[in-house]
């Protein structure tokens, strides 16, 4: 749900950016065609050498076969206290990118460039996995970016307690009883907390949704007018909560962890399992240490009646103000930028040989973008250079394309899983919390948000 | 001086008016004239932050407001190591405000081997679950506040104490007064102009508590610490909706601002100026 990429942006990288912009790549007096700037976000910063040196090739290689085009590289990265200050001082770069949960809000308020009739016929775009476009999609089919990397949600474990649990790590669970065991047996054998869940700053929700899509319900309908939270998918998801914590006990004590505590804790072996975005191997291998051998990834356990489960990744969006030239511009150049390696061997192995020089991952859990096919192709090219050990995710992977991808609740999804916060916490903190009241009062606080508009 | 208060702080202020009566994504403008005040007025989490607020404001009154009156008569007392004790009263303000939150916050943690957990088992108490429990989370907050920022206070009233003019201790000891009645006769009616000044400014500091709840619960359990900072905050920066947050700013700044003057009207006989 959250960038992994949040820095504060350096003020000389923001003077940049405006020396950038006041020499004249933004504003709308350029709708003919001939000579366009363009700021690109996605620039490495100087801490990843190798990839900075690919991303200054790759602007070289651009601007070479496209002259009349001026790309200017930006270190900025999404963060949602500054987007809008960004928006509203001019200083947002022509090219920037945005997580997927980020989408329907800067949709809705139409802080994001309309791209539909700018795309070309033939672009890549229009080969994307449809269910992962969607989440650049408004209700009339119009769209607002291009996702470049998609995950889904999946039960992370750690491998190591698995063992010592003596749990198969191979064989994750594949149903919620099975992760009620193995919490257990994790809990009883190493005394780490078995299993753990983020529950606050709206992740909490955010998880309870994917919990309430694989048990078989949404919580709002499609068309976004009705709050569906009210439901026995939802309600049999927290009743497990209820029996790890108060039966078990297999839950820990802390209850009010947001992204980058449950990421610590599960990175330094405090805990055996929690639901997360696939994409967390890169955050908790290369940026928290824990050693990719103990990352282990499984497919989000699905009742009979399973929806699926909700999706998440990085959309490429441009600056709304940006006029229509720019706008093909940037284009031209997110595809060149992040489809490229799809198509040409020399160009995803001099990616993925900057990128491992730099000990980044490459061959990390996660979605094909395209179709399978693709990806394969892809992973062929780049084998030499893969430092992830992929075959610890076989099932993840097995299930990548039969397990669906469900949108996030249509309207003010992150209102929604702000209000499901507060029902977690009750049922972890309070032993005689009333599950069904607590959801009779989050339908109704969803269904006023709804309506509030 | 004057440019970087006009631009940065006088600016902003003004900004604020016409934009809580706009619906704005800083691209197109439009002007809903009250829609952003009867927006904030009608979201349930209101009456809710109002109430933890004005619990917070009480708690750290009654907490918060003694301990460094209290410290500064104390280490006014002492000869030879006020030094020191002033410089130890005073340490904890040099902490940088999110590394305090954070050190507390660990402090806090409810399993049984957590910092105050493990103190409070050398007595045969706990583990209590802090900031995880709905009634208890609140104080603990004003348990950290307190200690994070009651060193100046005692600065500043053992400043005001070493100005009070040792003959009318003198006068009143002559007099038979104990110690208690030379604090209340002597010290206090010399100290209250301070007093009314730190009481004041405390309470508009506590109505706009927010960096403590934000960073160790972001207003949970259950909405135990939602704070209206907090809501002004979820406003503009989760929900992109600026013309709730100034709505809803404007408002707090209104109530402040008539709290303050109702206070000064009420202590004008009592204040010595």
């Amino acid at each position: 749900m959250r960038s992994t990429r949040r820095r504060i942006l350096a003020p000389a990288v923001l003077a940049v950016a405006a020396l950038a912009l006041a020499a004249g790549c933004s504003g709308s007096d350029n709708e003919k065609s001939g000579p366009v700037s363009i700021t690109v976000a996605g620039m490495p910063t100087a801490q990843q050498p190798k990839q900075l040196d690919a991303f200054k090739r790759k602007i070289t290689d651009f601007t070479a076969a496209n002259p009349d085009i001026k790309v200017v590289g930006d270190e900025a990265v999404f963060d949602i206290r500054t987007f809008q200050a960004q928006l509203a001082g001019g200083k947002l770069p022509t090219v920037f990118y945005v997580p997927f949960t980020e989408m329907q809000g800067l949709i809705a308020r139409k802080q994001i460039a309309d791209i539909t009739s700018a795309l070309p016929a033939d672009s890549a775009v229009s080969r994307i996995n449809p269910a992962i476009l969607k989440v650049t999609k408004d209700s009339s089919d119009h769209i607002y970016g291009v996702p470049i990397q998609a995950y889904s949600m999946g039960l992370l474990y750690n491998r190591d307690l698995f063992k010592k649990a003596g749990l198969d790590p191979d064989k994750p669970p594949t149903t919620w009883d099975e992760v009620r065991s193995a919490a257990k047996a994790i809990q009883t054998a190493t005394g780490v907390q078995g299993f753990a869940s983020m529950t606050k700053d709206n992740t909490g929700g955010w998880v309870l949704t994917t919990m309430s899509y694989a048990n078989g319900s949404t919580i709002q309908t499609v068309d976004g007018k009705k709050a569906t939270v009210d439901n026995d998918a939802t309600r049999s998801a927290l009743q497990f909560y209820r029996s790890l914590r108060w039966d078990d006990n297999t839950f820990g004590s802390n209850f009010l962890l947001g992204y980058n505590d449950a990421m610590k804790a599960f990175a330094g072996g405090k805990v055996g399992m929690f639901v997360q975005g696939a994409d967390a191997y890169s955050m908790v291998v290369s940026n928290m240490g824990m050693k990719p051998d103990d990352f282990g990834l499984a497919p989000l356990p699905q009742a009979t009646n399973g929806l699926g489960t909700l999706g998440g990744g990085t959309v490429a969006i441009i600056n709304p103000r940006a006029s229509a030239n720019e706008v093909k511009a940037a284009i031209k150049w997110l595809e060149f930028d992040n489809f490229r390696k799809y198509s040409s061997e020399q160009e995803a192995v001099a990616d993925a040989k900057a990128k491992a020089a730099d000990k980044q991952p490459v061959g990390a859990p996660a979605l094909p973008l395209f179709d399978q096919a693709t990806t394969d192709k892809y992973l062929a090219w780049v084998k030499d250079y893969v430092n992830v050990p992929r075959q610890n995710y076989a099932s993840f992977f097995a299930t990548a394309q039969s397990v669906a991808l469900v949108p996030e609740p249509p309207v003010k999804a992150q209102e929604t899983y702000g209000t499901l916060d507060t029902v977690i916490q009750a049922v972890l903190t309070r032993k005689d919390a009333d599950i069904n009241a607590l959801l009779a009062d989050a339908q109704r606080k969803v269904q006023a948000i709804i309506d509030a508009g | 001086m004057l440019m970087a208060f006009g631009l940065f702080s006088w600016w902003p202020i003004l900004r604020s008016l016409p934009l809580s009566v706009q619906r704005t994504n800083f691209l197109t403008t439009e002007w809903v004239g009250l829609d952003n005040f009867s927006r904030v007025l009608q979201d349930p989490l209101l009456i809710t932050a109002s109430l933890n607020t004005l619990w917070f404001a009480v708690l750290a009154l009654v907490i918060g407001f003694p301990v460094p009156i209290l410290f500064a008569v104390v280490i006014a007392e002492l000869r030879r190591t006020r030094g020191l004790a002033s410089v130890l009263v005073y340490l904890p303000v040099i902490f940088p405000p999110v590394v305090a939150v954070l050190l507390w916050k660990a402090f806090f943690d409810p399993s049984p081997t957590g910092v105050l957990n493990t103190a409070l088992g050398w007595f045969g108490l706990g583990p209590l679950a802090w900031l995880n429990d709905g009634d208890l989370a609140m104080p603990s907050i004003v348990l950290q506040a307190t200690w994070a920022s009651f060193g100046t206070a005692t600065i500043i009233y053992l400043a005001t104490l070493m100005g009070v003019q040792t003959e009318l201790y003198d006068a009143a000891e002559t007099d038979g007064a104990g110690a208690f009645r030379r604090f209340w006769h002597v010290t206090l009616p010399q100290m209250r102009g301070v007093l009314l000044v730190m009481l004041l400014l405390q309470l508009i500091g506590t109505f706009q508590v927010f960096t403590e709840p934000y960073i160790m619960t972001n207003g949970g359990p259950e909405n135990h610490t939602v704070t209206i900072l907090m809501l002004i905050y979820r406003y503009a920066f989760v929900s992109g909706d600026y013309g709730r947050a100034t709505a809803l700013s404007l408002l707090l700044a209104a109530a402040l601002s008539a709290l303050s003057w109702i206070y000064l009207r009420a202590t004008k006989r009592w204040s010595t100026s």
